[in-house]
């Protein structure tokens, strides 16, 4: 999902204001497959596409308020999160910070001795490098599993960060989490794919 | 010295050097001396270079008609 050729928003905010066709698909083109996927984190698969168009739509009504405290492309994602939450709400399900923020321990107490030392320590991996993990077809899946079972908002966070690469600053603009919340999500994210890989390799 | 424990609660802030100062020794020097921790941090960070390369690290591709369907609804949009 390239935007080398996007405009930067100084050019293009104008022409999206002055509903700019050319600009609509330059800018839908840049943008809608990230969308989709920051709500597919959200949402699911099932309603993210929609979701994602109705955000441009709120994109296009919020505009001219747009105060340009981030990027067009950050307040974007703001605006496809907030709309992937608010429909979460009306369907009546959690997109619950405590959920996501939850106080349960990164790695079970268990294998910790009363030190808070390794009792039972990390098993070997069979392999060490993204590329040799991933090559093992159950091994891909079990983390796309690991991925799935997420809480929205930590699905959200590893996603905006370890896929999309976005920084930590954009990321809690998007999520509307403070700074240390935002990092609480990713690393219990980043915590639970870990030990899913472990679990696999401890097989 | 940190513990064990508290090493693998804060490894994404060690990984991405957001550790704040004064923990940072007490950091090192623990993963100099623990096997165990180090592996676990060297698996931390070789989960999140496999995340980044995993077939859900890729947005999902928008075609040429998808892309004049949205235009067209964002246009109606303006027109309400």
């Amino acid at each position: 999902m390239a935007n080398s050729t996007l405009p930067s928003d100084d050019e293009l905010i104008p022409r999206l204001l002055a509903n700019d066709e050319t600009s609509y698909a330059q800018i839908v083109s840049a943008y809608h497959g990230l969308m989709v996927h920051l709500a597919r984190a959200i949402v699911g698969e099932a309603i993210a596409d929609e979701v994602a168009q109705e955000a441009w739509v709120a994109v296009l009504r919020a505009l001219p308020k747009f105060e340009r405290r981030s990027s067009l492309k950050t307040w974007i994602l703001r605006i496809v999160s907030n709309t992937a939450k608010s429909r979460l709400r009306h369907e009546s399900r959690t997109v619950s910070m405590d959920e996501s923020l939850e106080e349960s321990p990164i790695v079970d107490p268990a294998r910790f001795k009363p030190n808070a030392h390794w009792a039972s320590p990390p098993v070997m991996w069979h392999a060490d490098t993204p590329d040799a993990l991933l090559a093992s077809t159950e091994l891909r899946s079990c983390i796309s599993d690991a991925l799935s079972t997420l809480p929205p908002l930590q699905r959200a966070a590893v996603t905006l960060r370890d896929m999309q690469g976005l920084s930590m600053e954009a990321i809690c603009k998007i999520l509307e989490v403070s700074e240390s919340n935002g990092r609480v999500l990713l690393h219990r994210a980043r915590s639970r794919i870990q030990m899913a890989i472990e679990e696999h390799e401890g097989q | 010295m940190p513990s064990c424990k508290d090493i693998t609660e804060h490894s994404s802030d060690y990984l991405e050097r957001n550790l704040p100062w004064w923990k940072r020794p007490g950091y090192w020097l623990h993963l100099a001396m623990c096997i165990h921790c180090r592996r676990y941090v060297d698996q931390l960070k070789l989960t999140i270079g496999t995340i980044s390369k995993s077939p859900d690290a890729t947005p999902p591709n928008i075609s040429t008609e998808e892309i004049q369907a949205i235009v067209e609804k964002m246009k109606q949009s303006t027109k309400k």
